[in-house]
């Protein structure tokens, strides 16, 4: 009886998604749209079964660990039954799932702390250093990829990939270590590496250099802007490498396509057919812009470890080092959850951008 | 069934097919493989001028000297000795990870280049496991599997290089079905395992050489991150990674040599594969 309900619904729904689609210009975004976002909850339902069911898998006891050394069997066994751990696979999985779906992703065993708390004042600083260094390996790595591009198999191009290589050899710990003798002790042109602001700086987390530059506080941005440099160079550098090889192969195609050579036959300048160049090869560009930022949600988290930077990656690093399992869980979901809204974005973008792809 | 002809033509191409291999464009392969084995058996072989386990308590923290040609560190251990040493634990290592990875990543990247749901749905598997934060989900399976066996950081390895290699050889593997010469081979009767791994995995071939290039010096950049989070050899044994860790603090103390000297360690084997890779990619592009 309910199947035949649910099919003339399904029915009435699909019409109006064709409704919508034929709308105008913009309905078939919409649509496409409707369609991804409504594939999110699958996407997060499978996110949240693998992050239990990773940790559900570990070998370790964190009774154990939370107790320490000094801790009796009795201490492990009565935390054993507060955590709920002695419940079987399915009762453990229903709740966690339940929870989540609740907004719940439970309390750190070692902080005593809900992980929701932790997530927002963590993912803040860990967004904006995320967002300065792909700006910085933005910036680099195009400019260097366009370059090597623009002089193909010649001279400046051997120079600029010898660039690229060492950009793509320089482990971004072993960077950030290399800045901090340089810039902090030898030029003494950076505060010390500890920390987002001065050390009596009322704020200490938070959306820091974004809050302060639109509140005007120039004082509090530029301090902001200071602190955020060595790592923010640190990762930028290195992850440039990737911006610059993806740029040199999609603009040295853009630069020898048909297009480009009618443009210089009909006589444009050197700017403007640049600039054309890169709008046909700004797709894989952006498209890697979107994995790099997925990628260092985590990937940053030992260079914010060696800045104090209080990110999620150095609370999940930290968590996952103590087999503290809800700080791993809840990392696992922010960190998909982002992934998969910076996808959702790439894929909007692209399409804006590039009227060849179409969403079908 | 073969024919004379036929096998004598094969053959041919079989050799001007390795012919690439030997020209004098290749030559930053050799140097790069020569050194980083080189490395490798001089960490092991050569006498060094210091113990690398055995700490001199009396001279901490000296720097580059006569005596210690890389300084010493906070408690006392022979830099140089043990930059020297860790390269005989931490390249076999990464070369370990990386073959590891091979060998799970170009079969389930063959199997998910055919035809049909099958393939599809193994990427949609590695798509989700590539969303996941690798770093931290190595850290987990490492400790999985056992924090103190530093044979385990293979396992986070395989996690960040399997799925690379079956993108690459799916992705390969999947243009190359169109080809002419399998579909002739399908015409022929040929079964789906030899298509597979007679036609399609010599084609691939040079391509993943690229990636297993790639992949090494990854691999190496994941156990030194590891090994500085303390992941990895246990104490006295030198590795990369924990050494730059040691020296970390007193960075911004001036002492420098302790960190920089494995860092430009990694940095070199790293530099090595790189430039062995884009030399094999250019010749891969231009034949």
């Amino acid at each position: 009886m309910r199947a035949t309900l649910a099919i003339p619904g399904k029915a009435a729904a699909s019409k109006r998604i064709e409704a919508i689609a034929q709308s105008g210009p913009g309905g078939r975004l919409a649509v496409f749209l409707i369609k991804r976002i409504t594939f999110v909850p699958v996407s997060l339902f499978v996110i949240a079964t693998i992050a239990f069911g990773i940790l559900y898998l570990l070998p370790g006891d964190p009774a154990v660990s939370i107790v320490g050394d000094a801790g009796s069997p009795e201490d492990v066994k009565r935390i054993h039954t507060e955590l709920g751990l002695d419940d079987g696979f399915w009762t453990r999985y229903g709740t966690y799932l339940n929870n989540v779906i609740h907004g719940d992703l439970g309390v750190s065993f070692f902080a005593q702390e809900k992980v929701t708390t932790q997530i927002g004042r963590y993912l803040p600083n860990t967004l904006e250093l995320i967002l300065f260094a792909i700006v910085i390996a933005f910036v680099i790595g195009v400019s260097v990829g366009s370059f090597a591009a623009y002089f193909r198999r010649r001279y400046p191009d051997n120079v600029a990939r010898v660039l690229i290589t060492v950009m793509q050899s320089t482990p971004d710990f072993f960077l950030a270590g290399v800045l901090i003798y340089t810039v902090f002790y030898l030029a003494g042109a950076a505060p010390a590496p500890a920390g987002r602001m001065r050390i009596d700086s009322l704020d200490q987390a938070g959306f820091l250099l974004i809050g302060n530059f639109f509140h005007g506080r120039w004082y509090d941005f530029w301090d902001a802007l200071q602190h955020m440099f060595l790592p923010g160079v640190a990762l930028g550098f290195v992850y440039a490498s990737y911006f610059a090889k993806t740029a040199r192969a999609s603009m040295s195609r853009a630069l020898f396509s048909h297009q480009i050579e009618f443009a210089r036959a009909c006589g444009l300048g050197e700017t403007l057919v640049l600039r054309y160049a890169f709008s046909t090869a700004r797709t894989p560009i952006l498209t890697y812009g979107a994995i790099l930022f997925g990628v260092l949600v985590g990937g940053e988290a030992v260079v914010e470890t060696i800045f104090s930077w209080q990110g999620v990656g150095q609370w999940a690093l930290d968590g996952s080092l103590k087999l503290d399992v809800p700080v791993m869980q809840g990392f696992i979901l922010v960190a998909g959850v982002i992934t998969l809204t910076i996808y959702l974005l790439l894929d909007v973008v692209v399409g804006m951008l590039d009227p060849r792809v179409t969403y079908d | 069934m073969t024919s004379v002809p036929l096998e004598a033509g094969s053959a041919f191409r079989r050799r001007s097919r390795l012919r690439w291999l030997f020209d004098r464009s290749m030559l930053p392969v050799v140097i790069g493989i020569g050194v980083l084995v080189a490395f490798t058996v001089a960490g092991a072989v050569i006498p060094l001028p210091f113990d690398p386990t055995a700490p001199d308590v009396n001279s901490p923290l000296v720097g580059p000297s006569a005596d210690h040609w890389f300084g010493t560190d906070l408690s006392g251990f022979d830099v140089f000795s043990r930059v020297i040493r860790a390269a005989s634990r931490d390249i076999p290592l990464a070369l370990v990870g990386t073959l590891a990875s091979l060998a799970a990543g170009v079969p389930l990247g063959l199997l998910a280049s055919g035809k049909g749901k099958l393939g599809e749905r193994i990427m949609r598997v590695t798509d989700v496991f590539q969303a996941f934060p690798l770093l931290v989900l190595s850290v987990v399976l490492v400790s999985l599997a056992g924090r103190t066996n530093q044979w385990n950081v293979v396992w986070a390895i395989m996690i960040t290089n399997v799925p690379r290699f079956m993108r690459l050889v799916r992705a390969e593997g999947l243009a190359l079905r169109e080809a002419r010469f399998i579909e002739a081979a399908y015409a022929i009767g040929a079964t789906r395992k030899r298509i597979a791994f007679r036609h399609i995995l010599p084609n691939v071939a040079g391509v993943i050489l690229v990636q297993v290039s790639l992949s090494a010096a990854y691999a190496l950049v994941v156990i030194a991150a590891l090994a500085f989070i303390g992941i990895g050899a246990p104490p006295p044994d030198p590795s990369w990674g924990a050494m730059i860790k040691s020296g970390f603090s007193e960075l911004a103390n001036g002492k420098w040599w302790v960190s920089i000297f494995p860092g430009l360690a990694i940095f070199f084997c790293v530099a090595w594969l790189n430039i062995i890779a884009d030399t094999l990619e250019s010749k891969i592009e231009k034949v």
